[in-house]
């Protein structure tokens, strides 16, 4: 759109849009903080089968593939060990384990998706609670100290990677929007129809 | 003996340009079509135009972490991190690594963004092209701030023409004082909500507002054809490189023209480490090179050079070029080298949703925005900070990624991202900044790897540009209001520093002696006139507006007057 893919961003942040955690956080990032160190991270088996399961339900498959058709459940715990630090390693695990003590698999889906429902608003809650404390104490606070320190939600991390891993896998691009790597023009529309795909580039 | 010479004429040239990213391409350019034997020194290793574009074809899919970067590079591109997007999975390999490359901020905060291959940032700029106004250049002496320009907007008006043609240049003219028009290609089109924003704006508040000024071949001519180069494919996928040489870059446009003329040799991986002074004749007489892969130490001579290896690399290799006659670093009477240090600074603005306009949509990607020029201290307009910004932005309607923070997922959720969201709008506001002399940077006394001195910063803002910046906010929540968008977040990024802009300038000034800067009005190093500087580092002031059109005209009208001097012998 512009030069300054950061305007782009801050538009994201501020509609409570797009992407959290790293790529924002890291626009903070200072010369030799250090303070959270990249940990290994890896899931159990158990972990995998929950993070699955979760995952295809926030991109099931329907007529087109689902999330774990486009492999996002590798996806997501790749990204989590290479892009992500000890914070969202933790909140992550912890809630897989909290969907695991719940004993979110033994549910019927329709329990699953209540459970999950749930979730949201809690985590919605949750987030909010971080923005208002940040803004009382003001911008230049660390973000390390608050959403930081406590890690991105469990729930706004699957989602997020959850959708990433598919909309930009081959198969969700292909399934989901009409790809166009080189358009060749500029051309504007004015009798877009509700049906119309969204064009991806 | 015979080798020697041999060796040293295989080293000589008519002209050196150190640096082959926007202005040292286009002294490449102009000196090599004047008729001289030019080698281009650069740092950085070689790219080639299209087949060096390594990601430029790649799928979204074909990135391991689809874009984003890894811990990893997180820690080695830590300067790189603060833009939130250089470090990007897709065009990475076109940035510096900063852990490799160290600098070191002593107080405040200091971006610098590098790029040390074939082109430099002429690959990566966002390609935004303004000319000056007549008041950028008057305002310094005006106000009583930095030093007087000793040059106009009438001695750069023919240069800009001269470069706009052959880079080729896609926007609206508009009349404006503030804002004067270049030679343009045909501009690039608004969506609609971007035109009821305009004629909002135009009507209520009376301020201008215009299709961005970008250097994308909308229509190529011929000039551009003839070297390979092709319109835009509105893919905006450019900070990959572009293969159809669409934008203009050094690897697109003035490294070809260059080399056409059988005159140009390229030097790559030749860090310039100094300029070879000459007591007896008070010239230059060439530069020491340090090979980056061999560390081998080499010399080559030349009759000029140009110094063009951005703004912070140039101004250090001065630094460092010293001598008995200088040696606080060369051309460096007046203790300005290093000083000034300006960009634009950005991070303040407003965005918004829109209501309506669901039947607009539009098909390719538009590698260009908007652009308000600046109405602050113009004209009746008086603020309580001196000089302005503009701003820039646009519209566009949200994609998938509106899902990460919007309720629901399962089937319908799924179904409904796969079509486009609603419009939003943003702007942000890019400032002119002061010249200050304590916002500077020196030689440190540590190494880096090649025996050369770290830079050591200290640059921060001052009251001018935190005024600026509350108003930056401000206007653009006024303006968004004023055309009747929704849910406006007005901001005001706090940790932000001078060098976020990727404009830095100032560091070797213009200026009216020897006293008060280190170049005259031809761009030669007062009284090591065979030295030019054409980059940022010249910049007496800042302007508001994207620098480097302003780079590649001067750069055009200093190697005109090298090559007449030359002629005259005076050089
Ligand atoms: C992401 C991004 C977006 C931008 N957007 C815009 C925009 O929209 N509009 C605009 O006008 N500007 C923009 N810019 C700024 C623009 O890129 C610079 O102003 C421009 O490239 C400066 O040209 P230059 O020749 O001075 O330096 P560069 O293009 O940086 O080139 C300097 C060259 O010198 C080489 N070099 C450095 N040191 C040495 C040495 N010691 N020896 C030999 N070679 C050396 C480097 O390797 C490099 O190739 C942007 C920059 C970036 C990174
Ligand atoms: S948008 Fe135009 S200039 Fe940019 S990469 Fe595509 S074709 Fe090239």
């Amino acid at each position: 759109m512009m030069k300054r893919r950061d305007a782009i961003s801050q538009i994201a942040l501020l509609l409570g849009g797009a992407f959290t955690a790293p790529t924002l956080m890291a626009m903070d990032v200072r010369k030799g903080n250090t303070s959270i160190v990249a940990a290994d991270f890896s899931l159990t088996d158990a972990q995998r089968q929950i993070v699955s399961a979760v995952a295809e339900h926030i991109i099931p498959r329907t007529s087109t593939p689902g999330a774990i058709d486009a492999g996002v459940p590798a996806f997501i715990e790749m990204m989590l060990k290479d892009c992500y630090k000890k914070p969202e390693h933790n909140s992550f695990l912890k809630g897989v384990s909290d969907l695991a003590k719940a004993n979110f698999l033994a549910q019927p889906a329709a329990g699953q998706v209540a459970m999950l429902t749930l979730l949201e608003a809690n985590t919605k809650d949750l987030m909010k609670s971080y923005s208002q404390k940040r803004i009382k104490v003001g911008d230049n606070v660390d973000k390390d100290t608050l959403e930081g320190a406590n890690g991105v939600p469990f729930w706004r991390l699957m989602k997020e990677l959850t959708l990433l891993g598919y909309y930009t896998s081959e198969k969700g691009i292909q399934a989901s929007f009409i790809y166009e790597p080189v358009p060749g023009k500029f051309e504007l529309i004015t009798d877009m129809k509700p049906t119309q795909k969204s064009f991806v580039y | 003996m015979n080798l020697n010479i041999d060796a040293i004429k295989g080293q000589t040239f008519d002209a050196i340009v150190i640096g082959s990213g926007i202005s040292g391409g286009w002294a490449a350019k102009e000196l090599t079509e004047k008729g001289l034997k030019v080698a281009v020194l650069e740092r950085g290793r070689e790219i080639k135009h299209i087949e060096g574009y390594e990601t430029a074809m790649k799928n979204p899919w074909e990135f391991d972490h689809r874009g984003r970067p890894t811990n990893m590079a997180a820690e080695e591109y830590w300067a790189g991190m603060r833009t939130g997007y250089t470090p990007a999975e897709e065009h990475r390999y076109l940035f510096e690594n900063d852990k490799q490359n160290p600098y070191i901020e002593k107080k405040g905060g200091f971006d610098w963004i590098r790029a040390y291959h074939t082109g430099g940032k002429s690959l990566l700029w966002g390609r935004q092209t303004y000319r000056w106004n007549r008041e950028d250049f008057l305002a310094n002496e005006k106000e009583g701030v930095g030093t007087p320009w000793p040059i106009g907007y009438d001695d750069l008006a023919p240069w800009y023409s001269y470069v706009e043609k052959f880079a080729g240049i896609s926007g609206q003219a508009e009349g404006l004082d503030v804002l004067p028009d270049s030679d343009f290609l045909p501009a690039m089109q608004m969506t609609a909500p971007e035109v009821h924003f305009k004629n909002a704006v135009n009507k209520k508040l009376g301020r201008p507002v215009t299709v961005g000024r970008v250097a994308h071949l909308t229509k190529p001519g011929k000039q551009h054809t003839d070297l390979g180069r092709s319109s835009c494919n509105y893919r905006n996928k450019c900070m990959r490189g572009c293969p159809y040489g669409a934008y203009f870059s050094s690897l697109s446009a003035t490294l070809p023209a260059a080399m056409r003329t059988g005159r140009l040799t390229m030097i790559h991986n030749a860090i310039a480490a100094e300029i070879i002074y000459d007591e007896s004749t008070q010239k230059a007489k060439g530069v020491r090179v340090i090979d980056q892969n061999t560390m081998e130490s080499k010399e080559y001579f030349a009759k000029i050079i140009f110094v063009n290896a951005g703004a912070i690399g140039s101004t250090s290799i001065l630094m460092n070029s010293k001598s008995n006659r200088y040696q606080n670093g060369l051309g460096n009477d007046s203790d300005q080298l290093g000083r000034n240090i300006m960009d634009h600074h950005l991070g303040a603005g407003a965005s918004a949703t829109i209501e309506g306009f669901e039947k607009d949509y539009m098909f390719g990607n538009r590698p260009n925005g908007l652009y308000i020029p600046r109405f602050q201290n113009w004209g009746k307009d008086k603020r309580s900070y001196s000089r302005g910004f503009g701003y820039q932005g646009g519209a566009s309607r949200e994609g998938w990624g509106r899902g990460v923070g919007a309720d629901g997922f399962g089937a319908e959720f799924k179904e409904s991202l796969t079509h486009p969201g609603q419009w939003t709008v943003g702007f942000g506001g890019f400032g002119e900044i002061l010249p200050n002399p304590e916002n500077r940077f020196v030689l440190g006394a540590q190494k880096d790897k090649w025996g050369l001195p770290i830079l050591e910063f200290s640059a921060s803002f001052g009251q001018n540009e935190l005024q600026m910046r509350e108003d930056m906010m401000n206007e653009a929540a006024t303006m968004l209001e004023a055309a009747g968008f929704k849910n406006i977040n007005a901001y005001n990024k706090q940790d932000t520093h001078i060098g976020l802009g990727i404009h830095e300038m100032g560091t070797a000034r213009m200026g009216t002696s020897v006293k008060n800067s280190i170049v005259n009005k031809h761009n030669q190093v007062h009284e090591v006139k065979n030295v030019f500087m054409t980059d940022g580092a010249v910049m007496a002031s800042a302007s508001c507006v994207n620098p480097s059109l302003t780079y590649m005209a001067m750069t055009a009208r200093a190697a005109d007057f090298a090559v007449n001097e030359l002629k005259k012998r005076n050089l």
